[in-house]
């Protein structure tokens, strides 16, 4: 029965009206991923309009296609100029981008595509096992078992800073200024204004895009000036290729790329998370599974480090669908804006969607499926004239990046604040990278900062302390202590193996 | 000589006509001309969307038939717009903006970072109201707002944050209506409360009518009281101050409601010429009749019904001339944001 209605659902998408439509949305998205600032979630806005007069398939087919390849193509942008091309892509920087200073902008791009895909096959392949399952694997998910999940990926920092004790430190007082830069702004609570001096553009916190986009392009904009060369200039000739060398990392890694695929959805699947963490914790996961002795290379073009957040801003889209379709409540931002679209074509989100409109439900499925290969085929086939985009010399390209970085931060919000922000936090990422403090910390405090504060709030004004005793929150608990044991076990075991040595 | 005078005054005087007719079509006709609606939320909300589906119709319906087009600007809830449209807009009547309906609170309870008089926008109007309904789990014993005084354990409501309807609305109904409720902020948005009624962590929550109604409709919770702004199919339901006896409590809750009837206000930067204003409430009224229109809204979930601008503009001064006693305690129970 199900099965029956997953290959009809195959032939509605592959209507020609609807594959049309998929086929403008992806092209749409493709240029969307790759321009910085041009988010998904506004530009899914923007083409609402569109789809008043459409049947619902082929409006899901518009603007899903359009969404779903959007964190594939921002990747793109992300490894070649280390600018997020997304605000959901700007993890890929840390190593893809340093590969491709290696000159290996080509390997990096391969397995961000091809991490990508398998992310995306996992998020819809979620979005069809859910279907029987949905209401209990969204509802088990109370306000402390997000609180847990939010420790849990803080938790994270520690596999992120490096062994010895110095570095070590530096990664933990970078997380906690992440927790203290995720409080400012009017305190979702009480109201009160923390830390905005009497400024309106503080009143709704620091915003993601302009604070990543300034504090992972700067540096690399001033690392390119004052280096003169080419972005991968100190790389002998003649090993610009290698994009297949790094589909096939995605397949060595292959249990990597899945694992990171399933936390990308399964954060999607949890509503109130936001789109922005998926790809840290990934990251972070990814660094955590490395063994010691390799994780010095990690941060420094360790290609695994573009598997886990390549695949993970792929597969959340697919887990976000499961609450917005099932519950009518969204999972991202971006999805806020795809609910209203179901109100649009005259659908009401909720059971009805895993029933009477089933067929909707599994075009959805297909749509995201079908978009990214027809995106990462088309990527693929570019891929090599846009990894010679590295061997422009400096001078001629910073100016376009330079535009690209205040275009980006400025067009989120259209506030000259943003501005002033990205420039900030330019300044602060360029300190950071000449002194060697990590950056991964700082961006994962960020965006969980305010997800941890919000939840443990509600946790404790709902239930006092009893929440601690919940056995979700138990199971959390232990992961958590799990998590930070293991990597300092990790690293005394190496450290003794290096005084014996 | 008495001839050439007659013909030099028929000369003058055409020439006067042609004159002041161009000059009246200069005024009240856009062809040619881009108007832009800025907003201030970023894309995707119920304003945004508002204003999106105003810029598809507006230009039907406007002298000269212009293009429209939407610019989001937002922060601080919209209080960055508006002062944006009162101060930084030329009045040519190409500048339009679309804000928070609650603005004309935060003026009144002096919230930091407003410089701009609600009072003096040339307003165009409302096409929208938004009605607040509180709901509870339809699963509950809860029918009537009796059974919520007697309420023990007091049931627990989902808000958002300190300030906007989920919170006030309920706050309000707890302080002064004597409803024993147990309120928890914080949630990140109303789609999120829903989820946690359905995990059983809230029992019910406030909010718009528009925003609720699936959630009725589903059998998910049952609503009980709704406030003053009212649309035909929750007219019967009890609205929150005819539960108070304290006229100064009522005036409280009719405060807080009274914005929601200009749900969705749309105005023109001060000393926007007549002539302008009103072939835009003039557009705005046809438009807000206009069937396609409404099939549209209706499908985005608004609830339309047309304030024009001088009617808003009153409510606006009612508001403003709040007596000092209401405001002092409003101002304990509101926060603007």
């Amino acid at each position: 029965m199900l099965l029956e209605a997953f290959v009809g659902a195959l032939f509605e998408v592959l209507r020609w009206d609807a594959l049309s439509f998929m086929l403008i949305g992806v092209v749409a998205g493709f240029w969307v991923g790759l321009l910085p600032g041009l988010g998904g979630g506004t530009t899914l806005a923007l083409m609402l309009p569109f789809v008043y007069r459409m049947e619902p398939v082929a409006a899901f087919a518009f603007l899903l296609g359009m969404h779903s390849v959007v964190s594939t193509t921002g990747d793109i942008t992300s490894i070649l100029f280390g600018i997020p091309g997304e605000g959901t892509t700007a993890a890929t920087i840390l190593d893809g981008h340093a590969m491709a200073k290696r000159g290996e902008a080509g390997r990096a791009l391969g397995a961000a595509l091809a991490s990508s895909l398998v992310g995306a096959i996992v998020g819809a392949g979620a979005l069809l096992a859910a279907i029987p399952v949905v209401r209990p694997l969204v509802l088990t998910f109370g306000s402390p078992e997000l609180f847990m999940l939010a420790v849990l990926g803080i938790a994270f920092i520690a596999s992120l800073s490096g062994r010895r004790p110095r570095a070590m430190l530096r990664g933990f007082l970078a997380g906690a200024l992440g927790l203290f830069l995720a409080s400012v702004g009017q305190d979702p609570q009480a109201g009160h204004f923390r830390y905005t001096f009497g400024s309106l553009y503080l009143w709704d916190g620091l915003d993601l895009v302009p604070v990543l986009v300034g504090f992972f392009a700067i540096p690399e904009i001033i690392d390119l000036a004052v280096r003169g060369t080419a972005i991968a200039g100190e790389a002998p000739r003649g090993r610009l290729g290698g994009v297949a060398a790094g589909v096939r990392d995605a397949f060595r890694y292959f249990w990597l790329t899945v694992r990171c695929s399933l936390i990308g959805t399964y954060i999607g699947v949890v509503p109130g998370l936001g789109g922005g963490v998926a790809q840290w914790v990934a990251y972070a996961h990814a660094a955590q599974s490395v063994p010691p002795a390799e994780r010095g290379g990690f941060g420094k073009g360790d290609v695994r480090g573009v598997l886990g957040p390549g695949a993970a801003n792929n597969s959340k889209e697919g887990g976000a669908l499961v609450p917005t379709v099932a519950f009518g409540v969204p999972g991202s931002s971006a999805m806020a804006i795809l609910l209203g679209a179901f109100l649009l074509v005259g659908l009401t989100p909720g059971p009805d969607m895993l029933t009477k409109h089933l067929n909707v439900t599994l075009a959805m499925v297909w749509t995201i499926v079908l978009a990214n290969v027809v995106a990462v085929g088309g990527s693929l086939a570019l891929l090599n004239h846009l990894a010679r985009l590295t061997t422009i010399r400096g001078p001629l390209l910073i100016p376009i990046l330079a535009l690209l970085t205040f275009v980006g931060a400025y067009t989120a919000n259209n506030s000259p604040g943003d501005v002033v922000t990205m420039l900030v936090f330019g300044g602060l990422g360029y300190l950071m990278v000449r002194y060697q403090w990590p950056r991964a910390p700082l961006v994962l405090g960020f965006v969980l900062g305010e997800i941890a504060e919000r939840y443990l709030w509600i946790s404790v004004a709902r239930y006092g302390a009893a929440w601690l005793l919940r056995p979700v929150v138990l199971v959390l608990i232990a992961l958590t202590v799990a998590v930070i044991a293991s990597t300092l076990v990790q690293y005394r075991r190496a450290a003794a193996r290096e005084q014996g040595a | 000589m008495k001839a050439l005078l007659a013909v030099l005054l028929v000369v003058l005087l055409s020439v006067l006509t042609w004159a002041a007719g161009t000059v009246a079509q200069a005024q009240t006709s856009f062809a040619g001309r881009t108007i832009t609606i800025i907003v201030g939320y970023p894309p995707g909300g119920g304003y945004d969307v508002m204003a999106r589906l105003v810029a598809r119709h507006l230009g039907r319906f406007l002298p000269g038939n212009p293009t429209v087009i939407v610019q989001n600007l937002p922060g601080a809830a919209s209080v960055v717009a508006a002062n944006q449209v009162f101060s930084a807009a030329r009045p040519d009547g190409l500048t339009v903006g679309a804000v928070n309906r609650n603005l004309i609170l935060g003026q009144l309870v002096k919230a930091p970072g407003i410089r701009f008089d609600m009072a003096r926008f040339a307003w165009i109007g409302s096409p929208a109201t938004e009605t607040t309904i509180l709901a509870l789990r339809a699963d509950l014993p809860f029918r009537t707002p009796a059974d919520l005084r007697r309420a023990d354990p007091a049931p627990v409501i989902g808000a958002t944050s300190v300030g906007g309807s989920t919170y006030d609305f309920p706050l309000l109904l707890k302080a002064l209506a004597g409803f024993n409720l147990r309120l928890i902020s914080g949630y990140r948005s109303s789609g999120d409360i829903m989820l946690a009624i359905e995990r059983k962590e809230a029992d019910g929550r406030a909010g718009s009518y528009s925003s609720i109604k699936a959630f009725i409709d589903r059998g998910l919770v049952r609503p009980l009281v709704r406030g003053f702004a009212s649309v035909p199919a929750i007219e019967r339901l009890p609205v929150d101050e005819d539960l108070v006896g304290d006229p100064r409590a009522r005036a409280v809750m009719r405060l807080r409601s009274v914005p929601e009837v200009v749900g969705r206000p749309f105005l023109l930067p001060p000393g926007t010429p007549a002539e302008i204003v009103a072939a835009y409430r003039e557009a705005f009224r046809r438009m807000v009749a206009d069937p396609e229109f409404e099939a549209e809204a209706e499908r985005a979930g608004f609830e339309l019904k047309f304030t024009p601008g001088d009617q808003a503009l009153r409510t606006v001064q009612e508001v403003l001339s709040a007596p000092p006693d209401v405001v002092r305690v409003f101002s304990q129970f509101f926060r603007f944001e």
